[in-house]
């Protein structure tokens, strides 16, 4: 791990499969420099979700070694694992609020699970918030916000803790099909200040707006697209 | 933004909102209950037993009954042998420090105040008396040592109380293996209640938790908002059920001290032992909390 100091993700040989199923990667090799930025694409049900959720530590892989912030997560303990998960900040695909926490106590979340202290998630909180400028919802129960609300706070809660590896998973089809535009500053913003981020999406605007590498998923493979690169695998196959 | 908001901490874990948690109080009150009861009966035996120890330590009187014949000095004679086969036996008995028989004398001395000055006691059938004393540590089995001094000596027989006594003392004792498996089986029960409703609660919440582990959560942290929640539990439980307890204890001590001949006159509690008593809604409330933080503990290393 030695020669990839600078790697926030190494897989090796990785593959993944449910249950006694197929595998839906197979021998994935890939190694996620830090202040990288990345798009992750590929058809529904290629395995963008299957590979972020190696990333941020839920998943196991079947076969291969993963190391994350150089660690190998084969021979890290279960303590170890979640203050690795710490230095990661997830959008899900499908926001994954908890309902009945209001606003602020969703976004408050990683900061309470390492026992940050109240008057200091306070401040950090309601500033964010007013950020992404929910303030007036603030205190407003989870299930209580539109769509649009409902991703800015799971965005919020993703980068409170100013995670060192940001992974967004696609927008669901009740919101936009896009992030919006202030967010996905948010991210440029982060990752200039060496936050990694690898956002999966289908949105070819998206994709065609900001000129970054893109991880494509096809055939349980992965292959890395640059945007010059005018191979033909792109957004067309969405 | 000067305005300073209060905010209302939420708990994540919407904990109080099982429904599971009024049949735990239940179960715990209950638990509570037949151990408050069970326990200060297992203490009263206690006392009781200390109290009948304390009487059959130490020393031991074994009588040599007389034998009866025409000729006063061969029955006297005969006697005496089978006290000197009582002493043989006696002495070899473990825990018997010494055997020390009774001299004539002494023998009067005992036998005047039921016969007055004036009766000349060497015309009647003497028993002889020997007075054993025994280790303080010995531990003896009177009915035991009862038959085989009878072996050894016919004439011979054991100070009947004591015997008495030790075969109560052994009732006495299996009572309290009674009561203190009862004590065990009421324990493991409860905890294995706790132990099921919380895996049925992590099962419940499972969603949350599986955030909370995504967001850093270690284990711990779930947990330990399981233990405070049946830590509150286990002591509102402990609580009715000691409430309920201490009016029976009182009742049951009040029919023991009406029971004449003070066999179990001693059975009084001590401040000791009512401060055990009270002291159990806090050890309810002790194992709720650690049964539930190991449950959750073992539960999720499975689970996630
Ligand atoms: N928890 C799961 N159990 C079983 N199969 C799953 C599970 N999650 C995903 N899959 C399957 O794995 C494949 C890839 O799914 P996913 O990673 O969600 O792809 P994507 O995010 O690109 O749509 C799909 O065929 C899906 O049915
Ligand atoms: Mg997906």
């Amino acid at each position: 791990m030695a020669e990839n100091s600078n790697s926030i993700i190494e897989m090796r040989n990785v593959g993944i499969r449910y249950d006694q199923g197929p595998e839906i990667l197979s021998d994935i090799n890939l190694s996620l420099k830090k202040g990288s930025f990345h798009f992750l694409t590929g058809k529904s049900g290629a395995g963008k979700t299957s590979l972020l959720s190696m990333m941020y530590l839920w998943q196991r892989p079947s076969r291969g070694s993963i190391s994350v912030f150089g660690k190998d997560i084969n021979f890290t303990n279960r303590d170890s694992l979640a203050s690795l998960r710490r230095r990661i900040g997830v959008v899900f695909q499908d926001f994954r609020l908890l309902e009945h926490l209001s606003a602020f106590d969703n976004v408050a979340l990683p900061l309470r699970v390492c026992g940050m202290e109240e008057r200091e998630v306070r401040k950090r909180v309601s500033e964010l918030l007013s950020w992404v400028e929910l303030d007036r919802h603030m205190l407003d129960a989870a299930a209580t916000l539109s769509g649009g609300e409902k991703q800015r706070v799971a965005i919020a809660r993703a980068v409170i803790n100013r995670p060192e590896l940001l992974l967004a998973d696609e927008p669901t089809g009740n919101v936009d099909n896009f992030i919006a535009p202030k967010l996905m500053k948010l991210f440029v913003e982060l990752n200039k200040l060496g936050t990694t981020v690898v956002i999966a999406t289908h949105s070819d605007k998206l994709i065609n707006d900001f000129a970054y590498p893109r991880l494509h998923l096809q055939n349980r493979g992965l292959h890395i697209l640059y945007p010059s690169d005018k191979s033909g695998l792109g957004g067309s196959d969405v | 933004m000067s305005k300073s908001v209060y905010i209302a901490r939420k708990q994540e874990l919407p904990l109080k909102g099982d429904s599971t948690s009024l049949f735990l109080q239940v179960i715990i009150s209950i638990a509570v209950f037949i151990f408050a009861i069970t326990l200060s009966g297992v203490l009263s035996i206690n006392s009781i037993l200390e109290n009948w120890n304390q009487s059959i330590l130490g020393s031991l009187t074994v009588q040599i009954m007389p034998i009866n014949d025409a000729n006063q000095e061969k029955a006297a004679a005969e006697t005496l042998a089978y006290q000197e086969k009582a002493i043989e036996f006696l002495q070899t008995v473990e825990g018997v420090i010494k055997v020390t028989p009774l001299d004539d004398e002494q023998l009067k001395g005992l036998i005047q105040p039921w016969l007055g000055d004036g009766v000349n006691i060497e015309n009647l059938p003497m028993p002889r008396i020997i007075d054993v004393k025994l280790a303080s540590d010995a531990e003896i089995d009177f009915a035991k040592l009862a038959q085989d001094l009878a072996v050894a000596s016919p004439q011979a027989s054991l100070d009947n109380h004591k015997l008495w006594l030790s075969k109560l003392i052994r009732f006495a004792d299996g009572l309290k293996l009674i009561a203190l498996t009862i004590l065990l089986l009421v324990t493991a029960i409860s905890a294995g209640a706790i132990f099921y409703t919380t895996q049925m609660s992590l099962g419940l919440h499972r969603y949350i938790i599986e955030i909370l582990h995504i967001m850093g959560a270690k284990d711990a942290y779930v947990a330990q908002q399981y233990a405070k929640r049946m830590a509150v539990l286990g002591l509102i439980g402990g609580l009715f059920g000691l409430l309920f307890a201490i009016p029976i204890i009182f009742f049951i001590g009040s029919l023991a001290t009406q029971i004449e001949g003070g066999i179990i006159s001693e059975a009084n509690l001590s401040i000791g032992d009512w401060i055990m008593i009270l002291i159990l809604p806090l050890f309810a409330m002790t194992i709720s909390m650690f049964t539930a933080y190991y449950t959750v503990k073992r539960t999720l290393q499975k689970m996630l």
